[in-house]
């Protein structure tokens, strides 16, 4: 039974005079407010905050949370976003006192525990990487895409290079032109080919010595190993340009290969995707990132480093890095993401994250075995971690676009696949399915998206049937944008 | 207006030019074709008064809720006038794009390349052109 | 392997299926001089049992809010976190979900963005909140970017040395690759010097960004200061404590434009600075140009009201290259903790652990002025934090000894502020109690006794 007061907003529920939390009385001798700050400072009325009881919140924020699919109840297969499962220890090891509760601005000598750790992330994430120095600040995916170009743009200042280009294949997240414009880079698209790779020729087209940097994603966003990496790597290098790897794939290749041996010079890891950080409907990740030795000098303060004394190692911030870019936020990282990793890390260990990668990539071919004799795979007879299937023609032959396969799946109890995206392949279904899943649950996602295809057309136009709301109009919603709410809009 | 007496760009703006002579103004709007095209669209920015265009400037932006494109000056002038009422009301692009969906008024500053725009049959075979 | 289910017989069947002989066989696009052929060369996997226990040992050797009393703050505070939040962000179905990209999925992450939203609006008193950047100082960045693209400006950017100074670096680090300006005002007295704003202040200054309690603690005469602004045709951006706003004026009435702050006050812990939750809201009049993902309302096929990621086109993964932000992931999980927090506080809640805050700091900076070695450096109202200037010129020794105490006494601001390098900053939340208060100031006075001045 759904409960009606799911649906309502916490100030429709508030009644005036309920709390949820009361304070201790004041310890301390109380003076008269105006004596401690003059009245001009001071708000003339309280903010308009919800009055709801301690009960009322949960029970608010319970029933919300059941119109969520998640990876703990859902089949996700949201292509790129690596939806695997979120180990519970993780989440009990990172709130431990000692973890939770430390301020950043706590002395080094008061925190070598957690010093520790980061200090041995920073050193495992430059062995999966194959690039030597690390920096764990960047807090998102995109974060350290931006953190990274910044490098290499200082990089090429001290050369005395003023290269102003950054190139991005088609296929690339939005997250790489954008990263590149907010750096001061002109971004430039590169084409791929049909069968979905880098287009050599036009690479070489675009490429000359005012290229700072190639932004490659590998496996790229179809799914797809770029086999030309090397000599792309080759080429770029020649002309003086660096090599960014997008490392939001990386689950595919841990332990098989590494970016720093394919040719990049720089790469992110986006350890809420490969490293199972739980992604909390929207974030947070955490974005470190790795880069060659003579890139290390450059990335932003501080790092962790180790010095060695007669009382044994001491772990310390180090900030006098005089060629470092600075800072790219405040504090020192996503600390609570970055111990979640470290323990996924180290649940692993080298042999165990190479069997994440067998079975994630295992995983994705079986369900493309099964999924492509009924829906077009235009670059797939086989895939790393992820493929595209593309509804171009059914939308073509029966007008089934693939966002109404999308919103069929609902109806059967899995999460969606990521649609139209890539931009290169038209109505694009993105399915990852990750290493956490049985055979079972794919044969039943492979069986529902058969069944699927055949259902009538207008059934598919008004999915989803099952869930509370269904297609809301997206249209009126950017016309005319409400974006907070306001008295008198209750419920219909 | 009528469709048949404008004249089109390649990037599916629309141009009326009228036929006195002196200071011309021109009235731009975009295609009935690239409407439909664009589907549900939600946002229109329009260009400055008082902007200088040359043909194929950036005009301004439309956007649906998943896709945004420029609209370019199909001719080269000075934005003298726009509909500003048509960012509210912009179910008017679809109902009367060669009327009241019409987007500035710009005064003709050089009128040589005039030349490279279509007439209407060359823009019908050109957007035939691209549905396939 | 923990969190496998292939088995090898499945694995066996699987490649069947696939038509490949082998795992490896896989692998095979990767051409074979790329492939590392040795095992990563990592620590060996632990159970959980081992990890618990290394973890345990890991979390034994620092000092903690819990094993000391804690007077940090400088952007980061221990205040007390309510179990509801720790309950309903702990919810599986809302933080091991994502980005609500199937609205009819994620009716429960959309809602509540869309309360989020509108409490970080009454909270302010500004239009429109995104649904949160990474925190506080990257949301100053991008509020600064923003301005430039609102007005036009790219000149030049006024910053207050009394805005954090993390904050204030991040902005040189973003800035470096664009010709963009950054002008700083001092604070001699501890808040903005009037006259060398008002030099400052051109027609290419996009914007003003400042901070309310500022960074020393100290309040700014913010209303005068945004008439300034505003009359330069510039936008004024606003840091602020939101736990603060439970007595303070709302930036939105004394004209701020863009208000931003670091939302971990609300309800997150302070884990070492992150993950945070960065807050920012605006006027109507910029909402296209904001960055970050926004929830807004609308209604489904049947006409009900429900709720959708909206104004999408400003976004990376449309506009790509000219998007307003780069930013993708957020930091949702955080927003929604800060909505719980507000919702089990209340508006008096709200004003009650305020109301502490101020009584608290007010107490411990009266009893600190009542030691010979100390006095406040600024004379202007504080709110939870204060500047002390200690006479004898040992704030490293000081902060060192009380530390061996299980005192984490105030952060030192020498690093920043050379002028500053005998001064720290303390701040007092609500948790803290007269007995630690008094503790420290005990210990700082038994700390004093038979020690020469380095300077008069």
């Amino acid at each position: 039974m759904r409960n009606k007061q799911a649906t309502r907003l916490l100030l429709e529920l508030s009644e005036p005079g309920r709390r949820g939390a009361v304070l201790p009385e004041c310890d301390v001798p109380c003076q008269h407010l105006e004596n401690l700050v003059p009245d001009r400072f001071l708000a003339t009325s309280v903010p308009n905050l919800p009055e709801v009881t301690e009960p009322e919140v949960v029970r608010h924020y319970a029933n919300l949370s059941t119109l969520n699919m998640s990876v703990d109840t859902h089949f996700y297969p949201l292509g790129s976003c690596t939806m695997k499962y979120n180990p519970k220890r993780n989440e009990r090891l990172a709130a431990f006192p000692g973890i939770v509760d430390v301020h950043p601005y706590q002395s080094d000598r008061s925190l070598q525990g957690l010093l520790r750790l980061f200090y041995e992330l920073q050193q495992i994430l430059a062995e999966i990487s194959g690039l030597g120095a690390v920096s764990l600040q960047p807090a998102a995916g995109a974060h350290g895409e931006m953190a990274a170009l910044m490098v290499a743009a200082a990089y090429f200042r001290d050369q005395g290079e003023s290269r102003n280009k950054v190139l991005t294949p088609d296929s690339a997240h939005g997250t790489n032109p954008a990263s590149a414009k907010m750096c001061g880079f002109e971004s430039v698209t590169v084409k791929s080919t049909p069968q979905g790779f880098v287009d050599m020729d036009d690479l070489r087209s675009k490429l000359d010595e005012t290229v700072a940097v190639f932004m490659i994603t590998n496996p790229n966003t179809l799914g797809l190993f770029e086999h030309n990496v090397a000599a792309i790597a080759e080429e770029v290098h020649a002309r003086g340009g660096l090599i960014y790897l997008d490392g939001a794939n990386m689950n595919a290749i841990l332990g098989i290969t590494r970016p720093g041996d394919f040719g990049a010079d720089m790469m992110h890891f986006n350890p809420h995707k490969t490293f199972s950080g739980p992604h909390g409907g929207g974030g947070p990740g955490a974005g470190p990132i790795a880069v060659t030795e003579k890139l290390g000098d450059y990335l932003p303060v501080p790092i962790v480093v180790k010095k060695n004394s007669p009382d044994g190692p001491f772990f310390q911030l180090e900030f006098d890095r005089p060629r470092s870019i600075g800072r790219v936020r405040s504090f020192f990282g996503n600390c609570g993401v970055l111990v979640r990793a470290y323990c996924y890390l180290l649940t692993h260990g080298g042999a165990g994250l190479r069997r994440v990668a067998e079975n994630a990539v295992l995983n994705a071919n079986y369900l493309l075995s099964r999924v492509k004799h009924f829906l077009p795979v235009p670059q797939g007879e086989s895939c790393m971690h992820e493929f595209v299937a593309s509804a171009a023609e059914l939308k073509q032959d029966r007008g089934i676009a693939a966002m109404d396969l999308a919103k069929r799946l609902l109806d059967y109890g899995v999460h969606a696949p990521t649609v139209y995206f890539p931009l290169t392949v038209k109505e694009a279904i993105m399915i990852e399915p990750t290493e956490t899943e049985s055979r079972e649950t794919l044969d039943h996602f492979a069986e529902i998206l058969f069944r699927i295809i055949d259902e009538p057309v207008d059934l598919l136009h008004e999915a989803p049937h099952t869930t509370g709301v269904s297609r809301p109009d997206e249209v009126a919603a950017a016309r005319k944008p409400i974006l907070k709410w306001v008295a008198n809009n209750p419920p219909t | 207006m009528k469709p048949e007496e404008l004249r089109y760009a390649k990037t599916h703006e629309w141009v009326h030019i009228p036929q006195e002579d002196g200071n011309r103004l021109a009235t731009v709007g975009i295609s009935a074709f690239a409407v439909e095209a664009l589907t549900d669209l939600v946002f229109l920015e329009l260009p400055e008064v008082g902007k200088q265009v040359q043909q194929g400037d950036t005009l301004g932006e439309v956007e649906s809720v998943k896709a945004v494109s420029d609209f370019y000056s199909p001719v080269a002038g000075e934005v003298v006038e726009v509909n500003s009422e048509l960012p509210d009301d912009l179910e008017r692009l679809g109902e009367d794009p060669y009327g009241r969906g019409w987007i500035a008024k710009i005064r003709l500053s050089d009128e040589s390349a005039l030349d490279t725009l279509m007439d209407h049959a060359a823009y019908g075979a050109l957007c035939a052109e691209e549905e396939i | 392997m923990p969190y496998l289910y292939n088995t090898p017989e499945d694995q066996r069947a699987m490649l069947e299926a696939i038509g490949c002989a082998s795992i490896d066989a896989l692998f095979d696009t990767i051409p074979e001089e790329l492939r590392l052929n040795r095992p990563l060369d990592l620590p060996p996997a632990m159970g959980e049992l081992e990890l618990t226990r290394h973890i345990t040992e890991l979390a034994a050797q620092n000092l903690s809010s819990e094993s000391a009393d804690c007077f940090l703050g400088a952007g980061s505070y221990d205040h007390f976190i309510p179990a509801v939040v720790d309950y309903v962000a702990s919810r599986g179905e809302f933080y091991t979900s994502y980005t609500p990209y199937q609205a009819e999925v994620s009716q429960g992450n959309l809602q509540a963005m869309f309360e989020y939203q509108s409490m970080i609006c009454e909270l302010t008193g500004m239009d429109v909140s995104n649904q949160s950047l990474y925190d506080g100082g990257t949301a100053a960045v991008e509020a600064v970017l923003m301005s430039m693209d609102v007005t036009r400006r790219h000149g030049e950017v006024i910053v207050a040395q009394s805005v954090h100074p993390e904050y204030r670096q991040i902005l040189d680090t973003y800035l470096t690759s664009l010709p963009t300006k950054v002008v700083s005002v001092g604070c001699p007295k501890g808040t903005i010097d009037r006259e060398e704003f008002a030099e400052a202040l051109g027609e290419d200054t996009a914007c003003v960004l400042l901070q309310q309690p500022n960074f020393f603690g100290c309040l700014e005469e913010v209303r005068e200061l945004a008439e300034q602004t505003h009359a330069a045709g510039a936008l004024l951006v606003v840091v602020v404590d939101p736990i603060s706003l439970g007595l303070l004026e709302r930036p939105g009435e004394y004209g701020a434009d863009i208000v931003v702050a670091e939302g971990q006050s609300l309800g997150t812990p302070m884990q070492y600075g992150g993950p945070y939750l960065g807050i920012m809201a605006c006027r109507e009049a910029f909402v296209r140009r904001l960055p970050g993902r926004i929830a807004g309302q609308t209604v489904d096929r049947r006409g009900k009201r429900c709720w959708v990621l909206t104004l999408q086109t400003r976004e990376q993964h449309i506009r790509r290259d000219k998007a307003t932000s780069n930013i993708c992931t957020n930091q949702g999980l955080f927003a929604l903790r800060a909505s719980v927090y507000l919702a089990a506080m209340g508006p008096e809640g709200l004003r009650d652990v305020a109301g502490l805050c101020l009584q608290k700091a007010a107490y411990a900076r009266e009893s600190f002025a009542n030691l010979e070695r100390f006095e406040p450096a600024f004379d202007a109202p504080v709110f939870k934090e204060f500047v002390l200037r200690d006479r004898q010129n040992r704030v490293d020794q000081l902060l060192t000894d009380a530390e061996s105490a299980g005192i984490l006494a105030g952060v030192p601001l020498g690093r920043w502020y050379p002028e500053l390098s005998d001064c720290l900053l303390v701040a007092v939340t609500e948790k803290r109690t007269r007995s630690q208060i008094d503790r420290l100031v005990d210990f700082v006075a038994e700390d004093s006794k038979d020690k020469a001045p380095l300077h008069a």
